[in-house]
């Protein structure tokens, strides 16, 4: 990217940026942030960390909806990717002496690697053999961790983790909210440019895409990699946060959370995603003393929202006052909907 | 080295499972062949299966009874879903990923559920035979081979009515052009319904019969729909022959190899298979072998 273009999208990016902020979009953005700047605070060591652990969803699943929501291209491979970046940057450290913090960004370029034998496969597929496919990935990389001992750890993970900042939680709450904050921001950037237009013209017709003189497969190619390079920076941060790496983090469990997060709030926007990983982890929260009972409200929610609310129930006409208030609702008229077709 | 009898050994023991995977494989190649459907609920419809049959064998005491009652159960629980939850979203254009993502949601919930109601505890199925048979070296259990026989003969019977009956010939007319289908008389939404059933109630019946090996839990149909999956992209998603073959030949490799290796390792092998597969030909060897 030249200098002028570059300075082009961020103009346009920054455009889009105070218009949804004017927007009730924005307004949330605003308390939400506000909250986060200030939750050190008001919160406990714990709470802290389960907010950190919800920053780091948030990251996963909008690296998802990146790959998944804005190409269509539906990835099973995404949890398994941020275990190889978990694994990746503590490794790193471990073997080769690399400056922690630096490492967290290496274990996204591993996890980009690791997405290139199968990124190929997935841009000549379509709906859901992608989904076969990665899957089929996933599991292959979940048993190689498993299988790895020595290297890994095996069943039983890896421990032994620098402490960053040390040990210092607040110092590591803010580290972890400013990653997010900024690879969220890379990924807005990029979506609300030619980059994201071509990514969504592609999901909705590839053929029509590459007519209008785009390279389908490099769009796809970089979206994929770059999704997956920021699955693995999450998953390094997690590791870090957690200081406990084990190969539950890259099963499919994982990735079947992150999925519903996602498409619970929306496959279509970031900020779907944000607000899916929001519910969700209260919902968790909420339902903490019930064990598996949790697991059967999201497997409800997940048949329920894919049938009612195909974009998510934080689409674009989202508003919390006007749902609350029972006026004109849409969720109402979703529902009426659907029940009357 | 190997001895000869140990490879014929395990190439028994591998087409004996080859013959159970078919059963699981096979619904859920007929209902993506038929209704475009990646059913990922296939294997809650085997738990289901293994938990009805285990409670008619418990209150009963027949085997034939909780067999004839999980298929029957899981038929009419395959038909509600397909009609229910399925049909509603059949005009969307990402019907193929929508599907996916319901019928996952389903399994969670339908796991989860009965792990709520009955806790996770292992519950173990009697043999229906422990009577084994040495044949030129080679050991091979009676339960086995009836269990073998009994896949063989369902598959046969799907075989004859997707063949020989109206209801075959509606299915297949379907799974050809549903819109032409319409016009000629044939309710494809019915048909749907239908071979969404039939498919579950196959994985029902495996849940039944593979009891004694697997036992009974809510998460025990998680690894039979793992192998099935892989059998079913290796054979080609839709052709029934193609996932046959595919689940006899990698049952065989899977079991030969686990002379040489763990079965974690024969896991990652067979999905490695699969990703190659998939890659050189998305339809999978069924692509040459209805072609």
């Amino acid at each position: 990217m030249t200098g002028s273009t570059l300075g082009r999208s961020l103009g346009r990016a920054r455009k889009r940026l105070l218009e949804d902020a004017r927007g009730r979009n924005g307004r949330l953005l605003a308390v939400g942030t506000a909250l986060a700047l200030l939750a050190p605070l008001a919160l406990t060591a714990y709470a802290l960390d389960i907010v950190m652990q919800l920053f780091v969803a948030i990251l996963v699943v909008g690296s998802w909806i990146f790959v998944a929501g804005y190409f269509g291209m539906f990835t099973f491979a995404h949890a398994a990717l941020y275990g190889v970046g978990a694994y990746a940057a503590v490794l790193l450290v471990a073997e080769a002496g690399v400056n922690p913090i630096a490492s967290i960004l290496l274990g996204g370029v591993v996890a980009g690697l690791f997405s290139l034998p199968i990124a190929y496969p997935v841009l000549r597929l379509s709906g859901a053999y992608v989904g076969m496919v990665t899957l089929a990935y996933a599991e292959i990389i979940y048993r190689a961790t498993i299988l790895l001992r020595e290297i890994t750890g095996g069943p039983t993970g890896y421990t032994g983790f620098p402490h960053l900042f040390d040990g210092d939680s607040v110092a590591m709450y803010y580290f972890v909210l400013f990653v997010v904050a900024a690879l969220m921001l890379v990924m807005y950037v990029l979506l609300v440019n030619r980059f994201g237009l071509v990514a969504r013209a592609i999901r909705e017709s590839p053929d029509a895409a590459r007519m209008l003189g785009n390279d389908v497969s490099r769009h796809k190619l970089i979206g994929f990699v770059v999704g997956s390079s920021i699955a693995g920076v999450a998953g390094a941060l997690q590791a870090y946060s957690i200081l406990i790496i084990s190969p539950p983090m890259l099963e499919i469990e994982r990735m079947i959370e992150f999925m519903a997060m996602g498409i619970i709030g929306g496959l279509r926007t970031l900020s779907g995603g944000v607000f899916g990983v929001v519910v969700v982890f209260g919902l968790n929260e909420l339902l903490r003393d019930y064990g598996e009972m949790r697991l059967v409200v999201w497997g409800a929610m997940l048949v329920v929202v894919t049938l009612y609310f195909p974009d998510g129930i934080a689409d674009s006409d989202f508003d919390v006052r006007e749902r609350l208030a029972g006026g004109d609702v849409p969720v109402r008229e979703r529902i009426r909907e659907a029940i009357g077709r | 080295m190997v001895s000869l009898e140990l490879l014929a050994q395990q190439f028994v023991n591998g087409l004996f499972f080859g013959g159970q995977l078919a059963l699981i494989a096979i619904g859920l190649t007929l209902i993506w062949g038929v209704a475009r459907v990646l059913n990922f609920s296939h294997g809650a419809m085997f738990m289901v299966g293994g938990f009805v049959g285990y409670y008619t064998l418990g209150a009963t005491g027949s085997v034939l009874l909780a067999s004839v009652l999980a298929v029957v159960v899981v038929f009419a629980l395959g038909y509600v879903i397909e009609h229910s939850l399925l049909e509603p979203m059949r005009d969307r254009e990402e019907f193929d990923i929508a599907s996916m993502v319901v019928t996952l949601g389903l399994a969670i919930f339908l796991e989860n559920a009965i792990l709520v109601g009955v806790g996770s505890q292992r519950k173990s199925f009697p043999l229906l035979t422990d009577v084994v048979w040495n044949v030129a070296g080679l050991t091979i259990s009676a339960q086995r081979l009836v269990i073998f026989v009994i896949s063989l003969v369902a598959l046969g019977l799907l075989f004859l009515v997707i063949t020989g009956t109206k209801l075959g010939l509606a299915i297949r007319a379907v799974s050809q052009d549903s819109d032409t289908a319409l016009l000629m008389g044939v309710r494809p939404k019915r048909v749907y319904s239908i071979t969404f059933g039939a498919s579950a109630a196959l994985a029902g019946l495996a849940g039944v019969l593979l009891a004694p090996m697997f036992s009974v839990y809510p998460s025990v149909g998680w690894y039979p729909f793992l192998l099935a999956f892989i059998v079913v992209m290796v054979g080609g998603l839709g052709s029934v022959r193609g996932t046959l073959v595919a689940a006899l030949g990698l049952a065989v490799v899977r079991s030969i190899s686990m002379i040489w290796i763990a079965s974690e390792t024969a896991m990652m092998v067979l999905f490695a298979i699969m990703v190659g597969v998939l890659v050189v030909n998305p339809d999978g060897i069924g692509g040459w072998l209805d072609g």
